[in-house]
């Protein structure tokens, strides 16, 4: 192509832009502006005028066009004050941009550099049950009966309301796709599991679980899905003593699986389950205080056995010893971690059945206390070789073989943490008391690499 | 409903423009359909994308998504239904060109309409859960033009037809054919399979059938196998020019089926053609071609090897039981060396080197060797052969080259210790008379064997050896102690071998005549001399001797005989004529020996130093024997060998055998024990698996004499029988 002809003319609200194809190029063909310079539409102009290319007139807003503009040339989204971000975002996606914008908005994610980035007000106050972050940074927060839906610019989707359904648990299938689990009410034979759109709050799929061929009511728990087996893994609990484990496929929603609850394994009740791709297990933890004694299993359903269990039966006498109180897998799958009411570490191997508990030495003194009445159970979370455990009002960041503290998340309303999630490079912290949550991001990269 | 949602939003400035233009919806829609239609009329140069790409998004912005969306719908049909008209009313061969072109018509338009419509296609569709425009225009496409009532039956007659002619030969337009199929999989692999795929393999599977009918009627084995050959790579270059990749599987199948499973028998056993035919010839493309045909269907190959490995049994199992074979042991070997050579080299080349047929030649020769029960002696006389004299002048490459070959067949053997008892006597004379080739030969076969079957089988076989090199020693040290007192008298060269490493037979001596006598006892007094607490005992049956002898008219010659006929002509020395009985009384060989001995020296042509009356082929007990003077011989050196039967005669043979039976008692006995002892108590069909698992490498036991050497064993109380269950044994430490 001639140097000349790669010169773009645009009149946009009145400003003229100059910009050339390439940096167009960069928006991709199923946007509005590689559209607008498709070939198909340019019969009319012979194969460019003289000096200029194309001129096109576009009827939007200028100073929004000037950001998105400057996004594709640079890759980075500098907004101007005087643009509101809910302008720029419809602009964007009238273009087709608002995935550049998004993808500029925010840096991969790293525990040590998270910056606060957002602060959203809840509906109702305190006793959140869950936040849970979507797979393209928005989230949904469960409370009550209802789940409230956030896309990644933070606004409010129509909620998906239970009818008076406690929720238990909730889950990201896709963007588009949320999975909530919900308790059963004496007598009305609903609770159970269904699937809802999260840009419209409508039900699309009940699952449903059947026990010798016939279809019965359920409690349903904590949930999991496996990516590798398009599965999704709930804890559930039935009127007649069904408790067990449900598996459904993903694609279809139908049950595929039931693992019953062996005597000795607490798995109807769970407060924590997790898919562990590596050896194709699933972890489940029922912990204090759902029930007196925790307990915490490895299932494989392909064997229907129990390959690795603990349980603190027995060990733990009086309250004001460590109690383990929150439970994950290892990235790497090798052992589990977990945490106490002093917010210590412990972490046991699943290579090996015997052992106990390894408790890190680490225990902050000021921590040393019993926690207030109203705080908080601490919750654990990993991602990318970090974890993060939240106790009463701030998340802790611990790094490293040795898993060193390195950074504390910590914004001074709301109350304690009860739960918060990591997810679309984002983490986002429910708090107990008014039901805020926060919303943090790492940074773009600097300038200069 | 829409307005009553939007007061909670309080955007009175929407709300107020709906108001003002109620037609607003209508217009707007209006502009888009146009703009459609001049899409698909190749008129799209007057649009301008953005004002259209606008009123699409108001559209959707003014949540008249649901007009936006179904009126495309509408239009998008209507126009196909044009288009369908179009392509219907297209005359024969046009019918595929026009059906191509307005394809890629339609998707040039569905992509501009898609342009259009991206607003709609990027927030409306996914929330209200529609199909997505592209998705859209090729269902309708799919719906409207592929399954319409006229043009399905024709698309899908059209496509057999052309693929029918291509078929008998004919040049059709591949890439027309390319376009049409791709656009069939771009409508989903469904509709490919559905409306092509499926009645293309029946059509396929019912021409070849036909077709393989008519080929077997008219055509040998081998051109056969071309033709199907041919056409499985015809299928597959087809579908690598214009049908999608993963139909290769399914129309290869077919092939396969119809053209080779069907017929597989048949052509295996076809007369004066199949696969017994190739084998005789060595076909090795022909062979190679079925190998890899049959590869492809179940059974194929199992079907080919079944018949290779009767094949190989009957020819094998002639092979060893034809009497005229049996004559030669030499020649025998080299037969089924040659035989093994040839079908190693069809399954290397021919048949991939598969190691199930590899398998299968293996226990075919396994099988009919062991069917003759002189396999073991024959191919021991193989190597003597060759070490005696065949690997004259050979690399010692190609030595080990036939060794190895003959280290096959005796993996083969099951009574391996029957070979390692004539090995050992062949060695032993090959040692004795010193006419093994190559000591590196000699070696290199002993340690093939110990590789193969362990130190102990070899233990005896480099005994041999040692007492070789230590004789050499001794006789060195005789000498030179002896050194002041050798005068005339013979020069002697003793053997002293260990009793049991050799395959040495009880004989009685020989009277020695008295000039050996002397030396003998010289050698025996220094021999104990050295060694103390050791018996000697000659072993004149195995000796040779070099004898100066003049004849008639002064000539001289020096003889190479054995002991015997050395002891023999010594009583010529004193006299002419000497009658059998004489000799016999003189010499005192024994009489099977001594006409042997005497039919060498007398009735060989050219080696007869003696004469005989009456003049026989036979020795008889009155004959006469009288010292030839007339002997004449064109070298100096005579050699008079011994007249044997290189193969055992039938007695000989029946006390080798005994021997092994006899051998075999206490490694049977020995197996017993050692298992019982480690087991304590077991059944009688388990020991006799356990013994046989344990000495296959040696032999094959026959179960009754293990159940014979058991009743031994427990006679000799090693073992017991159970008290209750009497088909138990129990060990007694």
């Amino acid at each position: 192509m001639a140097k000349g002809s790669d010169r773009v003319r645009f009149i946009v609200g009145g400003k003229i832009f100059e910009t050339t194809t390439t940096t167009l190029a960069s928006a991709g063909r199923h946007s509005m502006l590689g559209a607008l310079l498709d070939d198909s539409w340019n019969l009319r102009q012979p194969a460019a005028g003289v000096g200029v290319g194309g001129e096109y007139f576009i009827d939007r807003n200028p100073a929004c066009f000037a950001v998105l503009l400057d996004l594709l040339r640079t890759g980075e989204l500098h907004v101007p004050p005087k643009v509101p971000e809910r302008l720029l975002y419809r602009e964007a996606l009238f273009y087709g941009l608002l995935d550049h914008v998004r993808a500029a908005r925010w840096g991969p994610f790293d525990g040590n550099l998270l910056r606060p980035a957002a602060s959203v007000a809840g509906r109702a106050p305190g006793d959140g049950t869950a936040i849970r972050a979507g797979p393209d940074g928005g989230c949904c927060v469960a409370h009550g009966s209802m789940v409230h839906v956030y896309d990644w610019m933070l606004e409010e989707h129509r909620p998906i309301s239970l009818d008076y359904q406690q929720v238990n648990d909730v889950g990201y299938l896709d963007t588009q796709s949320i999975v909530v689990t919900a308790r059963e009410r004496l007598g009305k034979g609903d609770g159970g599991m269904g699937l809802f759109c999260s840009s419209t709050g409508e039900l699309r799929h009940r699952f449903r679980v059947a026990h010798d061929n016939q279809v019965k009511s359920f409690t349903a728990g904590a949930l999991s899905f496996s990516s590798s087996d398009h599965t999704i893994f709930s804890s559930c609990k039935g009127r007649c003593n069904e408790y067990g484990i449900g598996v459904w496929d993903q694609n279809t929603g139908q049950q595929v699986d039931f693992f019953y609850e062996p005597p000795g394994c607490l798995l109807g009740d769970a407060d924590k389950l997790q898919w562990l791709d590596g050896s194709n297990c699933l972890m489940v933890a029922t912990l204090f205080p759902r029930t007196d004694n925790c307990f915490i299993g490895l299932l494989d359903f392909r064997e229907k056995s129990v390959v690795w269990s603990w349980s603190d039966a027995g060990i733990t006498t009086s309250l004001d010893e460590k109690r383990v109180l929150h439970a994950i897998a290892m990235e790497d799958g090798r052992s589990i971690c977990v945490v106490n009411q002093y917010e210590d570490l412990g972490f046991m191997d699943l290579r090996s059945n015997a052992g106990g508990v390894r408790w890190s030495s680490r225990s902050r003194l000021m921590n040393r206390k019993l926690p207030a009445e109203e705080s908080c159970y601490p919750k654990l979370a990993a991602h990318g070789g970090q974890l993060f455990s939240s106790m009463n009002d701030s998340i802790s960041v611990f790094c490293g073989p040795e898993w060193v503290l390195t950074s504390s998340l910590r914004r001074s309303y709301g109350g304690s943490i009860c739960d918060f999630s990591i997810g679309g490079d984002r983490l986002f912290a429910l708090h107990s008391d008014e039901n805020v949550f926060d919303v943090w991001e790492t940074p773009p990269s600097p300038i200069i690499y | 409903m829409s307005a009553q949602k939007k007061r909670n939003f309080k955007i009175e400035a929407f709300k107020h423009r709906v108001e003002v233009d109620p037609k607003y919806a209508e217009k707007t829609w209006k502009i888009l359909e146009h703009a459609i239609h001049e899409i698909y009329n190749h008129n799209a140069s007057g649009l301008s994308f953005e004002e259209l790409y606008r009123n699409a998004y108001n559209m959707v912005l003014h949540k008249y998504g649901e007009k936006l969306y179904s009126g495309l719908v509408t239009t998008m049909t209507w126009h196909l239904k044009e288009i369908a008209k179009s392509i219907e009313a297209a005359q024969g061969g046009l019918f595929l060109e026009e059906l191509n072109r307005k394809w890629g018509d339609h998707n040039k338009a569905l992509q501009m309409i898609r342009d259009i419509l991206m607003y709609m296609d990027r927030t409306f569709v996914p929330s209200n859960r529609k199909t997505p425009v592209h998705e859209l225009g090729l269902n309708l496409w799919r719906d409207n033009i592929i399954h319409s009532h006229k043009i399905q039956t024709r698309l899908l007659d059209t496509l057999l037809d052309l693929i029918h002619r291509e078929r008998t030969g004919e040049v059709i337009n591949r890439g027309l054919m390319r376009n049409i199929t791709k656009m069939l999989m771009d409508l989903g692999s469904s509709v490919y399979q559905e409306d092509f795929e499926r009645p293309f393999l029946e059509v396929s599977a019912s021409f070849y059938s036909g077709e393989s009918q008519q080929f077997i009627e008219c055509c040998d084995c081998g051109d056969y196998l071309k033709k199907a050959e041919r056409r499985l790579n015809e299928e597959m270059e087809r579908v690598s020019h214009y049908l999608d990749a993963k139909s290769e599987a399914k129309i290869t199948s077919v092939v396969e089926k119809e053209m080779i499973a069907n017929h597989m028998q048949r052509l295996v056993h076809m007369e004066n053609s199949g696969l017994v035919n190739m084998l005789v010839d060595d076909k090795y493309e022909d062979l190679s071609r079925m190998y890899n045909l049959f590869r492809r269907v179940p059974e194929g190959l199992s079907t080919i090897r079944d018949v290779m490995t009767s094949h190989l049994r009957e020819t094998g199992k002639q092979l060893v039981s034809d009497p005229e074979r049996l004559r030669d042991p030499v020649d025998f070997v080299q037969r089924l060396l040659d035989m093994k050579d040839k079908h190693d080299k069809i399954i290397s080349i021919a048949f991939n080197n598969d190691k199930t047929f590899q398998n299968a030649l293996n226990s075919s020769f396994e099988y009919f060797i062991n069917l003759n029960n002189r396999s073991p002696e024959f191919i021991s006389l193989y190597v003597d052969d060759k070490l005696r004299k065949g690997l004259k002048g050979v690399t010692e490459e190609d030595v080990e080259v036939v060794l190895d070959k003959v280290m096959m067949l005796f993996r083969y053997l099951q009574e391996k210790d029957v070979f390692e008892k004539y090995y050992k006597q062949h060695l032993a004379k090959r040692l004795l008379s010193g006419k093994t080739v190559s000591d590196d030969a000699e070696r290199s076969m002993i340690v093939k064997l110990k590789t193969e079957c362990g130190y102990q089988f070899t233990s005896k076989l480099e005994g041999m050896f040692t007492d070789m090199r230590t004789s050499q020693d001794t006789m060195q040290g005789f000498y030179a102690s002896q050194y002041s007192e050798t005068g005339d008298g013979p020069t002697l060269a003793v053997q002293v071998l260990t009793t049991g490493s050799w395959p040495t037979q009880p004989s009685a001596p020989c009277n020695l005549p008295a000039e050996i006598l002397g030396v003998c006892e010289k050698f025996r007094a220094y021999y104990l001399g050295t060694h103390t607490g050791r018996r000697l005992t000659w072993q004149t049956n195995m000796g040779t001797a070099d004898i100066k002898a003049t004849f008639g008219k002064g000539q001289k010659h020096e003889l190479n005989v054995s002991t015997y006929q050395m002891c023999v002509l010594m009583l010529f020395n004193s006299a002419d004529r000497l009658s059998y009985k004489e000799i016999e009384q003189a010499t005192e060989i024994p009489a099977a020996d001594l006409k042997r001995c005497l039919q060498s020296l007398a009735c060989v042509k050219g080696k007869n130093v003696l004469r005989k009356e009456p003049m026989s082929k036979d020795i008889a007990e009155d004959d006469a024997f009288y010292f030839n003077d007339k002997f004449t011989s064109k070298f100096i050196k005579v050699k008079i060998g011994t007249v044997v039967a290189q193969k055992e005669s039938e007695p000989e043979k029946h006390e080798t055998r005994q021997r092994v039976e006899e051998d075999r008692k206490p490694q049977i006995e020995a197996a017993i024990v050692r298992i019982m002892k480690s087991r304590r108590v077991l059944d009688h069909n388990s020991i006799v698996t356990e013994v046989t698992t344990q000495l296959q490498s040696r032999f094959l036991p026959n179960p009754v004499v293990i159940k014979k050497r058991i009743e031994s064993l427990i006679e000799r109380e090693f073992l017991e029988r159970d008290k209750a269950d009497r088909k138990l044994y129990r060990y007694l430490a």
